[in-house]
């Protein structure tokens, strides 16, 4: 490597001065929000949601062909995986802290990962992002879950951060493959 | 053959001992498929999931995929979703609307009261020999019972009124609005279906009657779910009533529910979901409509049971039916129907689902912990060292439980024992040996005589 390279790799002058565009900055949120779950920071988490959030996962069916709306059962209606508010997250997670719900203790090590990000809809209230993720849970010895689906977030400018106004978290299995839906997406 | 006489060596009811093996061993899991599972009535689902003609879901008789549908005669066919032909399954859609299904192999084509209706090439190919009428998809017996809908496909299996037995009070009972009205449930769209790696009778037992596992909630306990502002996980946390906490059980038929019988008639009605108004006063009328209509029956509080061998229902405001599906000695599946009362106001609806769906299932505070102690027991089912020592359902043992105690219209056949015991389990596993060995256990022996 010429030491010319490695300059137009970072060229001192613009990596640092240029401002990051929204699409940076909401993907430096979702990451650091990944972070904090992983690290099981989750008072923290909370405090990255808004106190009307509306955090939804729906059950997934196996429809017919024309039948589309079959796919996933519907949103304050039907039944859910999740259809929380923060109150509730609040209470998932209080019990998740007390060291004696025994589905979580010990806790799972997690790993979140969020892809594909794509800001659809923003303005100066509302964001609307679209991504893919993969969560990779291993717990104990040998329990391994791995989810994997599409989200899609609204997020509310808040400061110079957001804030989560609403998660929708479609997962591409019908059936739960795994005992215990323990995590957070 | 090694378990040819499994029903008496592995199991002993009158000492409370249980060998590990019957949750492990590959060759009982094969026999008590033959026998206990296709010589049952089983639960497929509820009539509010096909609300109208064409309408069908997708379900499980025991390890046999069925579709269940209403035909145009208004009837409800529960059918094995094979087709006869080459055996592919003929409907792959969890539930919809349809006339017909068409196995998409070769395209023989069913109604959906199972009638064998179009087979291509049928003239040239069959010479018009076919009878169709012999090849339709295998229909299984279906009873109706309150809103439930059951099957079996054995024709020697008794009707279901006998197989349910004095079970029928309860899970009528269980099938009323909180009012007291008959059939007055209704399913929430959507059935909760995970895995757990564990054998199907540790959930199965669990409600028959484990009435000190509060050591696993104690996480639910502290943080509340009740809608009453209190601490606590059940709505009836709040009720201050004296009541005896029952273990029935009908040994006759393996089923058993645990539930509060309440010292006094007419109790008032305690706050229960305090947090909204509106809801509260929909149970307040409840309450009271319920004591009018049940009389004196109305001391019971029903909290739950099981109909042998692996219908489960939550009773008492957690309104679910849970079926534990096996798929293997270690592997089983989990349905879940949760239910609100059909003619109540939206708010009750929606307090009732928001409060069954943290309670319940694999996302759910309480058996989020349930579904992890099996998974754990399963760990020292498979040890064979753990099997030196047979499990131990010893828990009052002995002369406690009495027959249709302590109020005869309990039911004649119901053998009852009062608190924390391990009476119903006994009952269980009683069942569940006599099926498998043709040999009737303690009980059952007690219960003839």
């Amino acid at each position: 490597m010429t030491s010319e390279a490695s300059q137009n790799i970072l060229p001192a002058d613009t990596a640092v001065a240029t401002a990051p565009t929204l699409k940076e900055r909401v993907e430096d949120f979702l990451a650091h929000e990944a972070e904090l779950l992983d690290e099981r920071r989750f008072d923290a988490w909370l405090d990255l949601l808004d106190e009307d959030i509306h955090y939804w996962m729906p059950l997934v069916r196996n429809f017919e062909h024309g039948r589309p709306q079959d796919e996933y059962s519907r949103p304050g209606v039907d039944a859910a995986w999740f259809d929380e508010g923060k109150a509730t997250l609040r209470q998932r997670i209080m019990q998740l802290q007390g060291g004696d719900h025994w589905a979580e203790e010990p806790l799972s090590r997690s790993t979140h990962m969020v892809t594909n990000l794509r800001i659809v809809a923003a303005s100066d209230a509302e964001i609307t992002v679209k991504c893919r993720f993969l969560v990779y849970v291993n717990r104990r010895e040998e329990e391994v879950r791995l989810f994997i689906g599409k989200r899609t977030d609204v997020l509310r400018p808040h400061g110079g951060d957001f804030l989560i106004r609403k998660r929708s978290i479609f997962l591409d299995q019908s059936k739960m493959l795994f005992k215990n839906l323990t995590t957070f997406f | 053959m090694i378990y040819e006489d499994m029903g008496r060596r592995l199991i002993d009811t009158d000492s409370g001992l249980v060998d590990r093996a019957i949750f492990a061993d590959q060759a009982i899991y094969d026999k008590e498929m033959a026998e206990v599972f296709e010589k049952s009535w089983l639960f497929v689902g509820h009539e509010s999931q096909i609300p109208d003609k064409g309408d069908y879901f997708l379900s499980q008789l025991g390890r046999e995929p069925v579709v269940v549908t209403r035909d145009a005669k208004d009837e409800v066919n529960v059918l094995l979703n094979i087709c006869t032909h080459r055996g592919m399954p003929v409907c792959r859609y969890d539930r919809g609307n349809a006339k017909l299904f068409t196995c998409p192999y070769h395209g023989w084509t069913f109604a959906n009261n199972g009638d064998l209706t179009g087979v291509p090439l049928r003239a040239e190919g069959y010479g018009a020999q076919l009878d169709r009428s012999k090849w339709g998809l295998i229909k299984a017996r279906v009873a109706r019972y309150y809103g439930s809908i059951w099957a079996t496909f054995d024709e020697a299996a008794p009707s279901f009124e006998d197989f349910l037995g004095d079970m029928a009070f309860w899970l009528r009972e269980f099938m009323m609005a909180p009012d007291g009205e008959d059939d007055g449930l209704e399913v929430v769209d959507g059935i909760l279906k995970c895995e757990i790696p564990s054998n199907w009778k540790f959930g199965a037992e669990n409600a028959a009657g484990d009435l000190y596992h509060d050591v696993s909630h104690k996480s639910v306990q502290r943080v509340g779910l009740a809608l009453t502002k209190l601490r606590g996980r059940h709505t009836w946390d709040a009720d201050p009533a004296k009541f005896k906490l029952l273990n029935i059980t009908f040994p006759a038929g393996g089923h058993a529910v645990r539930g509060n019988l309440y010292e006094n008639p007419g109790r008032d009605y305690q706050s229960q979901w305090a947090a909204d108004p509106e809801v509260d006063a929909y149970f307040r009328d409840a309450h009271y409509a319920r004591q009018k209509r049940l009389g004196e029956k109305e001391r019971l509080l029903n909290r739950g049971g099981i109909v042998f061998p692996n219908f489960v229902y939550n009773a008492a405001n957690r309104t679910s039916i849970t079926s534990w599906i096996p798929r293997g000695p270690s592997r089983t599946e989990v349905w879940k129907w949760i239910f609100v009362p059909k003619k109540a106001p939206q708010a009750v609806k929606d307090a009732m689902r928001n409060y069954l769906l943290r309670y319940t299932g694999p996302a759910g505070m309480v058996e989020q912990d349930d579904f992890e102690n099996w998974g754990s027991a399963q760990v020292g089912a498979n040890s064979i060292l753990a099997r030196r020592l047979p499990m131990n359902y010893q828990l009052r043992l002995g002369d406690h439980a009495r027959w249709a105690w302590p109020e005869r219209w309990i039911g004649e056949g119901a053998l009852v024992d009062e608190g924390v015991s391990e009476h119903a389990q006994r009952i269980f596993y009683d069942r569940w040996a006599e099926m498998m060995s043709g040999t009737p256990q303690a009980f059952r022996q007690e219960a003839a005589e």
